[in-house]
């Protein structure tokens, strides 16, 4: 078991004709994932590395039972996209697309609630179980299999911390990139929940950052609900107030969003929290008793 | 992309929401065409609190207007200095209320703001009220709700509501982040009037705007030289103080080496995040850019590719190595095609540190 994505998970990649595709297409197929279509409206009957290429989402679903479907088409084009792979009723969608406009976010999200659809991204690398699914950009080889879950705002964050813990000699269960957007789909707590409830997950890592409140209100959600050992870090505690660090989310807005006010909810949840990505490994390392 | 009062009050009068009759002024010379007196006079420049530093000021007759526009454009606030002033009729006031539209986290939507007294420090203030526009679909109870909300009866409810309406239609049709009106006055007539408009584009969603073409360099006024080049470029780069320079892939990444540059004992130049999947020549831009700080006493490169190619990294730095044979770089480079890169980089002769804590505490060690 792993959480959102296996061995058996279909993908779709939509836009697998553009330079962001076809690139990444090729290496999630190569990582071993079971790319079963391609979609490139116009394009349809050609093929992409051994991968058909239809018109649709509908005729790629109907065609190879595809079910999930990880997303590279510009962000203009992305909210219909994301809205065509719900119509063809897709249980799991990666937006892999930076800078989609927020007021598209808003109708993505709300269209994929109405149906029951999990949103992954938009702005993140995916989602990767190591040694059976990788969707989305992370590099493969950066994790190995194991019991730890993470979660993470950042992608090339997660994979600093990956390899961390690969070189360390601990694997990950499923690493879930839920994007630096103010806006997204599968967030922090949908993933704890997730990770809380897989059998193959003994321990789980929250990687926040300055700005909003997701991380204080996954503090109060993990006192509650969540009986796995938590480890955190808050990227950007040096971070000057009222600038934007790179990621759409990521700015302190007054006093709120600091790494103070998120550090202090973590650890008022029973969360130990690192202070340097190093650090997180070393208190994985404490925890984990057993090498996987 | 924040928008000078003027320009969000153009977008608010094509809505249909009424605004004083103003006039826009470029040198204070065109202050004698002005016939209507008394008169207020407010610069337009991009940053907060223009009142209390003297940007804004009455004048009853024309020789008054006059002083004031000449003292107006020569006032230079949080480092803007205006090219405009507005000038406009004075109003009576019968009421304040503050209202804006902007998408909110926790709602994950947008929601209309308000309350019934309008203001500066409006957002510290207790008295807010929220309407959420539920999954961004907007319907006309909406105002009227929030009208309700601010203890609006009768006739009020239905002109105040059609203004929400109205604003809404200029946050949705220009992919605003914000939508601001404070004051929105009750004047004399009982007609709503925004006595002053706040409008800021998303910038992501700009490339769908032909309207604001071209215009994003001229609103930039509160960044950095460094800040505003980069912009640019295309580059996320943030400065600060210190004498590291930081160049790195990714957000987090990016947050978490300037972290722990501090952590070491360190001070950043500054935060500088490439992106995802950036080639030699714009890797090379970068480095220009962020060495271009005097301050700078060495180069903290850190990179682990997932979308981003290490051999366009490795290229780009050895460019950057050629052409300032005298500059300190500690690089840390892996992920995608990391062996390449190793190898142009050893041919290079810049060496590498495969761990970050280590790249961070020899920059740290070198900067001094």
């Amino acid at each position: 078991m792993s959480v959102l994505i296996d061995k058996n998970t279909k993908v779709v990649v939509q836009g697998i004709t553009g330079s962001m595709g076809k690139t990444h297409a090729a290496l999630m197929k190569a990582y071993g994932t079971q790319v079963v279509a391609g979609v490139t409206p116009g394009k349809g009957g050609q093929e992409q590395d051994g991968v058909p290429v239809y018109d649709s989402v509908a005729e790629a679903v109907k065609e190879t039972g595809a079910n999930c479907s990880v997303i590279f088409v510009p962000p203009y084009m992305c909210l219909d996209a994301a809205l065509e792979a719900i119509d063809a009723g897709i249980p799991l969608i990666s937006v892999i697309t930076e800078g989609l406009p927020p007021q598209d976010a808003v109708k993505l999200h709300a269209a994929a609630q109405e149906k029951g659809v999990l949103v992954n991204g938009p702005n993140c690398p995916g989602i990767i179980t190591p040694g059976e699914s990788l969707i989305g950009i992370h590099p493969g080889s950066i994790y190995m299999p194991g019991r730890v879950g993470l979660i993470s705002r950042s992608g090339t964050l997660t994979y600093e911390i990956g390899l961390g813990l690969k070189q360390a000699g601990i694997g990950i269960s499923t690493a879930v990139g839920i994007g630096g957007d103010p806006i997204i789909g599968i967030d922090q707590i949908k993933s704890l929940k997730l990770f809380e409830d897989d059998a193959e997950t003994d321990l789980i890592i929250l990687v926040g950052e300055i700005g909003g409140s997701a991380e204080e209100d996954a503090a109060e959600f993990i006192k509650d609900n969540i009986k796995k050992p938590v480890i955190g870090y808050i990227a950007g505690r040096t971070a000057p107030p009222g600038k934007r660090m790179g990621h759409a989310g990521a700015i302190i807005s007054g006093n709120k969003g600091t790494a103070e006010s998120k550090t202090k909810a973590f650890e008022a949840a029973g969360v130990q929290v690192a202070k340097t990505p190093s650090e997180i490994v070393e208190l994985v390392k404490a925890k984990v008793s057993v090498a996987v | 992309m924040r928008l000078r009062e003027f320009e969000a009050k153009a977008l608010f009068r094509e809505s249909g929401i009424p605004t004083p009759q103003g006039q826009v002024i470029k040198v204070a010379e065109e202050v004698f065409s002005i016939k209507n007196y008394p008169c207020t006079l407010k610069t337009q420049v991009l940053t907060g609190g223009r009142g209390k530093a003297g940007g804004i000021k009455f004048a009853d007759n024309v020789q008054e207007a006059y002083e004031h526009a000449q003292n107006i454009f020569k006032l230079q606030i949080n480092g803007d200095l205006p090219t405009a002033i507005l000038i406009e009729p004075k109003v009576t006031i019968k009421k304040e209320i503050y209202t804006s539209i902007l998408i909110d986290r926790a709602y994950r939507g947008p929601i209309i703001m308000a309350s019934a007294e309008g203001g500066v420090e409006i957002e510290s203030s207790g008295a807010i009220e929220i309407v959420p526009i539920p999954d961004g679909k907007y319907s006309p109870y909406l105002g009227r709700k929030m009208a309700n909300k601010l203890g609006f009866k009768g006739k009020d409810v239905l002109k105040y509501a059609s203004i929400v309406e109205k604003l809404w239609n200029v946050y949705s049709n220009y992919d605003c982040d914000l939508v601001e009106i404070n004051p929105l006055i009750i004047d004399g007539d009982d007609n709503f009037v925004a006595l002053d408009g706040k409008v800021t584009l998303n910038e992501d969603s700009m490339g769908r705007q032909p309207r604001f073409d071209g215009q994003l360099a001229e609103h930039l006024t509160d960044l950095g030289e460094r800040e505003f080049k980069g912009k640019m470029l295309g580059l996320n780069i943030v400065e600060l103080e210190g004498n590291i320079g930081i160049l790195c892939n990714g957000a987090g990444l990016t947050m978490a080496t300037m972290d722990l540059v501090f952590h070491h004992g360190g001070k950043p130049s500054n935060f500088l995040d490439v992106g995802g999947g950036a080639n030699k020549e714009h890797v090379a831009r970068a480095l220009d850019l962020v060495s271009s700080d005097e301050n700078v006493k060495v180069l903290l490169v850190n990179i682990l590719g997932g979308i981003t190619d290490c051999v366009e990294i490795a290229n780009a730095l050895k460019y950057y190595k050629d052409t300032r044979p005298e500059s300190k770089l500690v690089v840390r480079l892996v992920g995608n095609n990391e062996e390449p890169a190793q190898k142009i980089m050893n041919d290079a002769g810049i060496p590498m540190t495969n761990v970050l804590d280590e790249a961070v505490k020899q920059a740290v060690a070198i900067a001094g």
